[in-house]
C-alpha cells in the first residue's frame, strides 16, 4: 500500500487528455483513483476512456481496456477513424484466454508501456463450451485477468467499458457489498480507473445501482443536450475526490485529433 | 492477585486464576472455520483438525505437533482457473467432520473444499475417494446414517443450489435442488424418521425427507448461512429447530416448520446456536453470537438471560465447558475483536437502583411502575478474556487437556488453558 502523504505536491495525476478541463481539475485524475465516465449513447464515453490509456501508452505505461460487449475491431476501427495511428503503441489484444500467458509475454518483450485490450465478447464466444458453474465467475475472469498483468507487467491503468454489461454478465445478488470487494480489489491493485457507466438521456443518476457514486473516487458526467436542431456533447466534473475541481459543464468537442472542453459554465448556443 | 485476595474468592466461590496460551501452531495459511476434536485413529488420544483457505487440512496431535496433512489442492487448467476467485479457489472453508466410513473402527476425515469436491480420507490422511460437484462447498459435511441401515451417509449442500446425499463409498443416493445456494450446514431431526433441515441464500430454511422430498419450508427475511442446532428444548418429546438469518433474527421453528418465537438482534445471526442446561431448570437455554457484537443467552420461551457485548462481531458457535474444573460451566466464545471470552453461565445481576423507600423516593415515573419494575437486570458477565492474534474464526474444546483450541483468521492456532494464578 502506497505511504501516507504528507503535501499536495506529492498527489500524481492521470490527464484525461481533454484541453480545457484537465487545467479545471489540477491537472488530472490522482493516480490510483476509480472514476465512474458516466453517460448516455453516443457520448464518447469509450473515446474519451480510450484516448486517455492511448496517450498514457505513449508515455510509457500499461494500460487494459477491457471491453464486454464492442470487439476489439470495432474499438479500434472507431479510433482509426478518428485518426488514432494505432501503430505508435504497442498493442496486444486478448480474446482467447488460453492466449494470456503469450500475450503478456509478448507486452514483456517490447516493453516500454503499450495498450492491452481484452474483449471479454470474444473470449465468451471461444470458451461457449467451457462449463461454468455459477455466471459470476465472468466477473472473476475480469479481476484475474487484471490482476495477472498487473504483476506480469505493471499496468497502471485499467478501463472497464462497460459496468452496466458487467451487471448484465454477471448477477450482482448483493450490489453493495460485491461493488464494494470490486471497488477494494482495484484499490488495492493501486492501479487507476475508469468504469464506463451507461444511463439514460435526462437521467439524474449516474449509475444503475447508485451505490457506485459512493464508491468510487470521481465521476465524469457526459450527455447529449439538444438545442433547437443541434446536438451539443457536454462533460463535467460531477465529483473529484483530492481535487479542487471546477464542476461547471463544459462543452466536448473532438477537433484537430483532440478533444476540447469549452466555454465553462456557459450553453454555447446562447 | 495476593494470596489473601485469592483465598477470599475461593471462600466465595468467585472464579480466579487467567487464560494461559500452551501452545500455538502456523498453519501458514488464513483459516476460516472452527476446528474439530476426535480421535480419528483409535489410539485413544484426541486429534485436533481444521482446514486452511490454502486447501491443506491439517491433523494435530493435542501438543500442536502434525500427525499428518493433506494437500487438496487440484490441477485445474488454466483457463477455468480464470474463472475462479483465486485467491480462494481450494480454500476448505468449514470445519471437516469424521465418521467411521468403512467400519474399519477408524474415523475417516470428510471435507469439503470452494472447488466444489468432497474428500474422504483415511485416518493416515490416505485419500479413499473423492467427489466433485458444480458449485462451492461452505458448510459442514454432515455424517449420519439416515436410512438406520448401518452406513453413514455423506450429507451437504453445495452453492449450485443441491442438496446431496451420497454412500459411504462415495456413490450419490440422491439430490435435491432448493433452487438456491446451500451455504449451510445441514442438521438431523429425528422424530420418527430422520429428516433433513438446512438453510438457504434466499433466505429459506427447508425440511426433506431421506427420500429427498421437500416436507416443509419456512421463510426468514435474509440469508441463512448458519447451521441449525435441533433440540428437546424443554425436555420432552417435542423438536425444535433453532437457526439464525442474515435479517438479524434467530428463529425458533417447531417439528412442523412453524414459527415457535423469534429474537430480534442488531446484527445478522451467521452461526450455529448452542443449545445447554446453564442454569440447571432440566431446559435447555439458547446461547448464540450476533453481528451486532453481543453473545445471547435466552431461556427456552425466547426470554433473554443475559448477553454481553464484545468490541466486534461474534460469528461462531459458543462452547459451554467447566475449564477451571469448578464444576461450573463457562460459556466461551471467540469474537472478530481479536478475543476469546469466558462468561460466567448464569451472567450477574446488577441493580438499577436500591429498592425501598429510597428507591421510590429518587426515581422518576409513575409509583405503580416502582412497585412492579425489578430492580435491576441480569447482565452477560465476563471471567477471562484473551486477545489473540486475529480475529477468531472458531474454537473447540480439548477435554481431556480441559483446554481450548482457538483458530484465528490470520493462520495462527492457539491453544489456552486455565491457570491459577
Amino acid at each position: 500500500m502506497a505511504g501516507i502523504i504528507s503535501s499536495k505536491s506529492e498527489i500524481k495525476r492521470i490527464p484525461l487528455y481533454i484541453q480545457g478541463l484537465d487545467e479545471n481539475i489540477e491537472g488530472g485524475v490522482p493516480e490510483g483513483h476509480i472514476v465512474l465516465v458516466s453517460g448516455s449513447a453516443g457520448t464518447m464515453k469509450s473515446s474519451i476512456t480510450f484516448n486517455i490509456l492511448f496517450n498514457e501508452a505513449l508515455k510509457g505505461k500499461v494500460g487494459v481496456y477491457c471491453s464486454l460487449e464492442q470487439s476489439y475491431d470495432s474499438i479500434i476501427q472507431q479510433m482509426v477513424n478518428m485518426n488514432f495511428d494505432m501503430s505508435r503503441v504497442n498493442l496486444v489484444i486478448i480474446k482467447d484466454l488460453a492466449e494470456l500467458r503469450t500475450a503478456i509475454n509478448k507486452m514483456k518483450s517490447v516493453g516500454n508501456g503499450g495498450l492491452v485490450i481484452v474483449d471479454i465478447g470474444c473470449i465468451r464466444k471461444e470458451i461457449r463450451d467451457v462449463k461454468i458453474a455459477d455466471n459470476r465467475s465472468w466477473l472473476n475472469v475480469i479481476k484475474n485477468v487484471v490482476k495477472k498483468i498487473k504483476e506480469e507487467v505493471d499496468c497502471k491503468l485499467f478501463c472497464l467499458d462497460s459496468l452496466s454489461a458487467l451487471y448484465v454478465l454477471s448477477r450482482f445478488e448483493n450490489p453493495r457489498i460485491e461493488l464494494f470487494y470490486l471497488f477494494e480489489f482495484l484499490r488495492d491493485l493501486e492501479i487507476t480507473s475508469f468504469l464506463i457507466s451507461e444511463c439514460q438521456p435526462q437521467s439524474d443518476k449516474y449509475s444503475e445501482f447508485e451505490i457506485e457514486e459512493f464508491l468510487s473516487d470521481g465521476i465524469i458526467h457526459l450527455r447529449l443536450t439538444p438545442f433547437r436542431r443541434n446536438v451539443v456533447r457536454e462533460i463535467s466534473v460531477v465529483k473529484m475526490r483530492a481535487t479542487a475541481c471546477n464542476n461547471d459543464i463544459f462543452s466536448l468537442e473532438y477537433k484537430h485529433n483532440k478533444f476540447q472542453a469549452l466555454y465553462g459554465g456557459q450553453n454555447p448556443l446562447l | 492477585m495476593s494470596r489473601i485476595t485469592f483465598a477470599f474468592k475461593k471462600l466465595t466461590k468467585k472464579r480466579s486464576g487467567r487464560l494461559d496460551k500452551k501452545w500455538d501452531f502456523d498453519a501458514q495459511s488464513p483459516i476460516s472455520s472452527s476446528p474439530i476434536v476426535a480421535d480419528i485413529d483409535g489410539d485413544g488420544n484426541k486429534e485436533i483438525i481444521f482446514g486452511t483457505k490454502k486447501g491443506k487440512l491439517f491433523v494435530l496431535d493435542t501438543q500442536a505437533g502434525i500427525k499428518w496433512f493433506y494437500d487438496s489442492n487440484e490441477n485445474v487448467d488454466e483457463v477455468e482457473l480464470m474463472f475462479l476467485d483465486v485467491e480462494s479457489a481450494s480454500s476448505i472453508e468449514a470445519p471437516p467432520n469424521v465418521a467411521d466410513l468403512n467400519g474399519d473402527g477408524r474415523n475417516e476425515v470428510v471435507f469439503g473444499t470452494e472447488l466444489g469436491f468432497v474428500y474422504v480420507l483415511d485416518d493416515n490422511g490416505g485419500l479413499i475417494w473423492k467427489y466433485k460437484t458444480e458449485g462451492p462447498i461452505r458448510g459442514q459435511i454432515l455424517l449420519y446414517d439416515l436410512y438406520e441401515d448401518g452406513d453413514i451417509k455423506v450429507i451437504f449442500g453445495c452453492g449450485d443450489n443441491k442438496l446431496y446425499v451420497l454412500n459411504s463409498k462415495g456413490k450419490e443416493v440422491w439430490r435435491f435442488d432448493a433452487g438456491s445456494p446451500i451455504h449451510s450446514t445441514p442438521g438431523i431431526m429425528h422424530k420418527d424418521k430422520p429428516m433433513i433441515v438446512f438453510g438457504t441464500s434466499d433466505g429459506s430454511v427447508l425440511c426433506v425427507d431421506r427420500k429427498g422430498d421437500m416436507v416443509w419450508k419456512f421463510k426468514t427475511g435474509g440469508e441463512v448461512f448458519a447451521q441449525p442446532a435441533i433440540g428437546n428444548l424443554f425436555n420432552d418429546d417435542r423438536v425444535f429447530i433453532i437457526i439464525g438469518s442474515n435479517d438479524n433474527y434467530l428463529y425458533v421453528l417447531d417439528e412442523a416448520g412453524e414459527l415457535f418465537w423469534k429474537y430480534r438482534t442488531e446484527g445478522a445471526v451467521l452461526a450455529k446456536a448452542c443449545l445447554a442446561d446453564i442454569n440447571n431448570d432440566n431446559k435447555l437455554e439458547i446461547l448464540f453470537g450476533s453481528c451486532d457484537n453481543n453473545v445471547y443467552a435466552l431461556t427456552p420461551y425466547g426470554d433473554k438471560l443475559w448477553s454481553y457485548e464484545t468490541d466486534f462481531w461474534v460469528a461462531n458457535e459458543p462452547i459451554v465447558a467447566d475449564i477451571d474444573g469448578d464444576g461450573r460451566k463457562e460459556v466461551i466464545v471467540g469474537s472478530y475483536d481479536h478475543n476469546l471470552y469466558v462468561l460466567d453461565c448464569e451472567g450477574s445481576y446488577v441493580l438499577d437502583y436500591v429498592p425501598g423507600l429510597s428507591g421510590v423516593v429518587h426515581q422518576a415515573g409513575h409509583y405503580s411502575d416502582i412497585m412492579t419494575k425489578e430492580p435491576g437486570k441480569v447482565t452477560g458477565k465476563k471471567i477471562w478474556q484473551f486477545k489473540a492474534d486475529g480475529i477468531i474464526v472458531g474454537c473447540a474444546y480439548l477435554p481431556d487437556e480441559n483446554s481450548i483450541v482457538v483458530n484465528t483468521r490470520p493462520g495462527v492456532v492457539d491453544d489456552l488453558v486455565h491457570k491459577e494464578e
